[in-house]
């Protein structure tokens, strides 16, 4: 996914010289092909995020196309007022790039660790969130950005997960796309980011009635759709490495509320702060995002109906 | 001259500003007062707007970073006829689209402030740009002496130097006090243009309600040009103009009412005579 990401904003970059790629000081190797290719499109604003942002909007203000890189917990959460006063309120179109989202830091803490930035950008008006799951949803992410000509926060957490898709993607904005379809499939996944391969897994070897969908976009989200995944399915698990509280899993209930009233079980982190560091499957074990775990709710869940 | 149709002639704007602060029963009236020479000098004689158009991709930039002085802007931007008679009769009136504090969708207002620290890197952004562009456009940002108190302007700050962003200039309005007491109280600032000098800046300070002095300090700093930013300190009264106001901070939150607004009234004419 980081080699998509590293080739995505070359391409935009090369084709468009109003593209500029700013970093609070992070990326280091990642962006070793973009200084290559275009130096002057390549801006280290230091360890200054909220001015970063500030001048980001006085960049697109001036008809430039910034890229804005920093850690998730960074960005959005640290400049998230920047966000939304200097860059969403005035529809300027910025990309934000949230890299390291969950338990990528595993071994550092809370301070690296980012499960609430969905919920923190979902809220502001103008802002679009996308969170892709492999290669080729970054890329087609970053291409929908990029068209979109708006705001657009893309989540981008851990990248060397299974890739849930075979081929390169041109979806519409908003859709969820189906990664597993299952005849009459009474369950229904629907994952994004990182876990989107979990599901697939699960789905491939534990439930044979699930049917499954990755979810690139969380906000705009195709209305529709998610309606009528609610309507033919008795059950839903939404599974996230975010909060349960305002990412995908809160989308979805809230549109199958409104719509289409489901039995949904929302999986992800259940409003707590790591205790303890360790590898990256070690800290989806301490959050109960790991196979066994996710298993043992959904069991519990399944037998309620 | 840049404008020179244009009179900006600081006892009306200051009397504008009275206007439609009695209309809407507005706050802030001190942290309009304290700029109003700084903004006549800007667009009578620095900011270059194309046929009159606030909107225009090759004008000045003029960012109000302490939003809270917006009814200022806004007595400009009437003798510049950006905005009509009508807007200020009817300010804070229900469906106003002239706001207590600066707001980006009103043509001639760069940017959304109030929350203190953003106009500053927005600035920076759109100096980089210009440089990045190659053209001559200048950006002036006004900032309050109690709002660099924000981390963001010393961020920005520098990143203005290290790039010789020398099209940028700062103007604080040295007024000495922030919302609850003076600033040397609160976080003492010490001499804001040390700091700045040893940010990187070119700085200048100033009395900043002498018009011809401040405009011969940004001549100066725009014409020695050297390849750093530019600061300029402009000392000032909160409350500049009308004696019952001056360096009382009260009138950061008062409201007028029919006896404070003739006296500040007869108060300003005494004075423009």
């Amino acid at each position: 996914m980081r080699a998509a990401f590293s080739s995505a904003i070359v391409n935009l970059a090369k084709n468009d010289p109003q593209v500029l790629l700013l970093t609070g000081d992070h990326g280091y190797a990642l962006f070793d092909d973009f200084r290559k290719a275009c130096p002057q499109q390549y801006i280290n604003a230091g360890i200054a995020e909220q001015n970063m942002v500030g001048m980001a909007a006085g960049l697109a203000k001036a008809g430039f196309r910034p890229i804005v890189y920093g850690l998730s917990a960074f960005v959005p959460i640290r400049v998230l007022e920047q966000i939304k006063l200097d860059v969403a309120h005035d529809h300027l179109p910025v990309i934000f790039i949230g890299d390291g989202a969950g338990f990528v830091y595993s071994h550092l803490g809370t301070s690296h660790q980012s499960t609430e930035d969905i919920a923190c950008a979902r809220v502001i008006p103008n802002l679009s969130v996308y969170s892709p799951a492999d290669a080729h949803e970054l890329t087609a992410c970053m291409q929908a950005a990029y068209q979109s000509h708006s705001a657009v926060y893309i989540r981008m957490g851990k990248s060397d997960r299974d890739v849930v898709h075979t081929a390169p993607l041109s979806p519409q904005t908003g859709d969820l796309l189906a990664i597993k379809q299952t005849p009459h499939s009474t369950l229904a996944f629907i994952a994004t980011g990182s876990l989107s391969s979990t599901a697939l897994a699960l789905a491939n070897t534990q439930y044979p009635n699930a049917s499954v969908w990755s979810a690139p976009f969380i906000k705009p989200i195709n209305t529709n759709q998610v309606i009528e995944i609610c309507k033919q399915h008795q059950q839903i698990v939404t599974l996230e490495e975010h909060s349960i509280f305002g990412g995908l899993g809160s989308t979805i209930a809230e549109i199958s509320s409104e719509h289409s009233p489901s039995h949904i079980l929302r999986i992800g982190v259940e409003d707590r702060f790591s205790t303890h560091c360790g590898s990256y499957e070690y800290l989806l074990k301490e959050h109960g995002l790991d196979s066994s775990a996710i298993i043992q709710k959904m069991d519990r869940f399944l037998a309620q109906k | 001259m840049t404008n020179p149709s244009k009179s900006f002639h600081t006892p009306d704007l200051r009397k504008t500003v009275l206007d439609m602060a009695y209309a809407g029963s507005a706050v802030h009236i001190g942290c309009a007062f304290s700029i109003i020479e700084i903004l006549a000098v800007l667009y009578r004689s620095h900011l270059r707007y194309p046929d009159n158009n606030p909107n225009s991709a090759l004008r000045d930039y003029l960012i109000l970073s302490k939003g809270h002085g917006v009814m200022a802007q806004y007595a400009c931007m009437k003798d510049l006829g950006w905005l009509s008679q009508n807007a200020f009769d009817n300010y804070f009136a229900d469906e106003s689209h002239l706001k207590g504090l600066s707001d980006s969708r009103i043509p001639g207002l760069e940017v959304t402030s109030g929350s203190l620290g953003h106009g500053f890197s927005v600035g920076v952004g759109v100096a980089l740009a210009a440089k990045l562009k190659k053209t001559d456009q200048k950006v002036f940002v006004v900032v309050g002496d109690g709002e660099i108190n924000e981390g963001p302007i010393w961020e920005g700050a520098l990143f203005a130097a290290h790039h010789q962003l020398n099209n940028f200039m700062m103007i604080v309005d040295e007024n000495g006090f922030q919302a609850m007491g003076p600033t040397k109280d609160i976080l003492d600032l010490a001499s804001i243009e040390k700091k700045f000098t040893s940010f990187g800046f070119d700085a200048i300070s100033v009395d900043g309600h002498d018009e011809a002095a401040l405009d011969a300090a940004i001549q100066t700093l725009m014409q020695r040009n050297f390849h750093q930013p530019k600061a300029l300190i402009a000392k000032t009264i909160k409350g500049k103009g009308v004696p019952f106001m001056e360096n009382n901070n009260a009138w950061h939150y008062t409201r007028l009412n029919a006896s404070s607004y003739e006296d500040a009234i007869a108060a300003l004419n005494k004075d423009s005579k």
